[in-house]
Order: structure tokens, then C-alpha cells, then sequence
């Protein structure tokens, strides 16, 4: 990378690949949202104010069904509390901030930037969180603009919205390989799809997204710090290959 | 999909606002209180782990559950294999971009052509 590159051209190049990706989410989005009998201005409203691909495809999922707005707005609370534990697992990159900062960074905190930043303050030790506000932003650019374009061609096209879905699984599968550092993480990960397919049967409800991955975690964690303490040689703790070559999940920052 | 919802634009607004302050709520609250104290180790080596697990509760919910939370038995070999094709490619390329368009790609061969 260039040094002479001005700030925000390297927040851009950093934000493109998930901006790119915000595209065809973001048109599905508002395609689906136009459907459930949103106006184009509320359409933009929810995606500045929720800012969740997640979020407004169950949304929108809801009114289609005409879930009364109660129900709607608990099925939100649980689906959202996920985030508790990405801005935990974040504030430590956030130390010394004003609260106008963390106010400002949590508004548009999501499920994709968050994985672009804890990225870069992972393995970039001069990553600022100026820049991390930056991602959030031009993330949020990408997402209203294409979802207002969704909801502008909205009943013109018939896109099977099942299928557009996938563009965001296809972009959670990208970052949990990117967070595959060791062994340990792939049975982890193993752990993880078992538990949340049986809490989501069992709770009926995105709850059980929760309660996998705090169970799931915490089992990482515990069985890290077993071997660490009894068996440091263990074949869990070797490193996954990274055929590209960069070593670019060590934590170097944290040593 | 084109049955219009009964509620108003009105009721809509009010959707959004009550949506964004749920969603703002969790976001916020944890993010703050970790800045402004110490973070004990134990944390900081728990949350390590928590991505990885969060991210793959999301692809294994979207690919396996149903939206009545029922184990889909049927009709979703395609993304099956196409979860399989993103998996393998984001691997071997580590490219954001890619792996959404071949992931997105695949899909609509499975789903819409193949049918499978």
C-alpha cells in the first residue's frame, strides 16, 4: 500500500470488498421492504436507523406475514442482542474514546463492519478508530444507497429473494474462515452449528443464536486455557494453513 | 410476496423508530462499559472466540432452520453445496468480493436452474 495515500482513499480500498458485497444485499433488501408496504423515505429510515441486513429482512418477513408490532419488535430485541457481544469483543480497540465517539460508532456498528474492523485492529497496529468510524460510515453509504435503489425498482423486478439472500450467508461463511486461526477454532465452529441448530429448535426463537454462541465461546475458551496450562503441545493449537501465504490473523498486537 | 401489510406509513415510522432503539440498546451499552474499565484477560481470551462462533450460528441458521425454527429436511441441497463453494473459496482466495459473487453465483445455478 502506498504511504502517500490520503486517509480516506485507504478507509475506501479497506471498505470496498464489503461495500461491493452491500450491493446486491442492499438491493435485495429494499426490493423485499418495498413488498411489505414501505415507502422509499422509510426505506431509507430503517436503513440508516437499523442498519442490519439481518434486521430488515426479518422485518420485512414479519409485515409480509402481518405480524402484529409487538412481536416484531421483541423478535428484534433478540436478534440484536447478538450485538452486545460484538461490542464487547471490539471495546478493547476503543479505550479512551469520548462518549460522543462510542455513541456515534455503536449507532452504526454492524454485523459486516464490525468484522472489517476487528480485522484491521487485529493485524494493522495503526488501524485509529477514526478510521474504524470511517468503515461504519462508508458501509452505511453503500447499504441505504442500494437499498433506496431496491426499493426503486422494487415491483418492476421479480428476483427470487431466497437466492439474493444467500450473498449475506455467502458473506458470514468469508469471515468466520477469515477468524479460523487455529485448530481449536474449526471445533469450535463444529461446536457452534451443532448447538445453534438444536437451541434454535428448542427456543423457537433468534435467542438461540445467543445462547450458541455464548456456549460455544465459552467451551473454545475453557478448552483453550486447559491446554495452554496441561498439554501447550497439543495438536488443537496448531495454526490453520493459510494458503495465500499472509500470515494476516496473528494477533501481533496482543503480545 | 405482494401482500401489502394492513399497518400504515404511519405505524411504519413508529416500527422503525421502536426497531432502532432496540437495536441501538445492545449495541451501545457493552461497547461503553468496556471502554471506560479494565478488561479482565479472561474476557479478552473468551471473546476471541466469539466471531467465529457468532458467524457460524448465522450461516448454519440461514442454510439448516426453516423460518417456523424447524430443521429444513428438503430443498436446501443447493445452498448446502454452494455454502460448501464459498467456503472453499474464501479460503484458498481470502477475497470478500469473490467469494459473495461465486457464493451468489452458485446459488442461482443450484436453486433456480437445478432446482435442487
Amino acid at each position: 500500500m502506498k504511504k502517500n495515500e490520503p486517509n480516506w482513499l485507504v478507509v475506501l480500498r479497506t471498505v470496498m470488498p464489503l461495500g461491493l458485497s452491500y450491493i446486491p444485499i442492499g438491493l435485495a433488501c429494499g426490493v423485499l421492504l418495498h413488498a411489505a408496504g414501505f415507502n422509499h423515505l422509510l426505506t431509507a429510515l430503517i436503513s440508516v436507523m437499523v442498519f442490519s441486513g439481518g434486521a430488515q429482512f426479518l422485518i420485512a418477513s414479519m409485515l409480509t406475514i402481518n405480524a402484529p408490532m409487538t412481536t416484531i419488535i421483541l423478535m428484534m430485541f433478540f436478534l440484536e442482542l447478538r450485538y452486545a457481544l460484538l461490542g464487547s469483543s471490539l471495546s478493547r480497540y476503543l479505550k479512551g474514546q469520548r462518549l460522543p465517539f462510542i455513541l456515534f460508532f455503536a449507532f452504526s456498528m454492524n454485523d459486516e463492519n464490525y468484522a472489517v474492523n476487528y480485522l484491521k485492529f487485529a493485524t494493522d497496529k495503526h488501524w485509529k478508530p477514526s478510521q474504524a468510524m470511517l468503515v461504519e460510515h462508508y458501509s452505511l453509504l453503500f447499504w441505504t444507497v442500494s437499498n433506496i435503489i431496491g426499493s426503486l425498482i422494487g415491483s418492476a423486478l421479480t428476483i427470487n429473494l431466497s437466492v439474493v439472500d444467500f450473498a449475506l450467508t455467502a458473506l458470514f461463511i468469508y469471515m468466520a474462515i477469515m477468524q479460523t486461526k487455529s485448530r481449536l477454532t474449526i471445533l469450535v465452529c463444529a461446536l457452534s452449528g451443532v448447538l445453534t441448530i438444536f437451541f434454535l429448535v428448542l427456543m423457537k426463537s433468534t435467542l438461540g443464536l445467543v445462547v450458541a454462541t455464548l456456549l460455544a465461546s465459552l467451551t473454545g475458551y475453557f478448552i483453550e486455557r486447559h491446554l495452554l496450562a496441561h498439554k501447550p503441545e497439543s495438536h488443537l493449537l496448531y495454526k490453520v494453513h493459510d494458503p495465500t501465504g499472509q500470515t494476516a490473523m496473528e494477533e501481533d498486537t496482543d503480545k | 410476496m405482494q401482500s401489502v401489510s394492513s399497518m400504515s406509513s404511519l405505524d411504519h415510522f413508529w416500527l422503525v423508530i421502536f426497531c432502532a432503539i432496540v437495536a441501538f440498546i445492545p449495541r451501545f451499552f457493552p461497547l461503553l462499559f468496556f471502554t471506560k474499565r479494565k478488561i479482565p484477560e479472561w474476557f479478552n481470551e473468551w471473546m476471541r472466540f466469539v466471531p467465529v462462533s457468532l458467524f457460524t450460528a448465522l450461516v448454519v441458521k440461514s442454510v439448516f432452520i426453516d423460518s417456523k425454527y424447524q430443521i429444513m429436511t428438503s430443498g436446501n441441497l443447493g445452498m448446502i453445496i454452494s455454502a460448501i463453494i464459498v467456503g472453499v473459496i474464501a479460503f484458498r482466495t481470502r477475497s470478500m468480493t469473490l467469494s459473495v459473487v461465486i457464493g451468489l453465483v452458485s446459488v442461482m445455478i443450484f436453486v433456480l436452474v437445478l432446482h435442487i
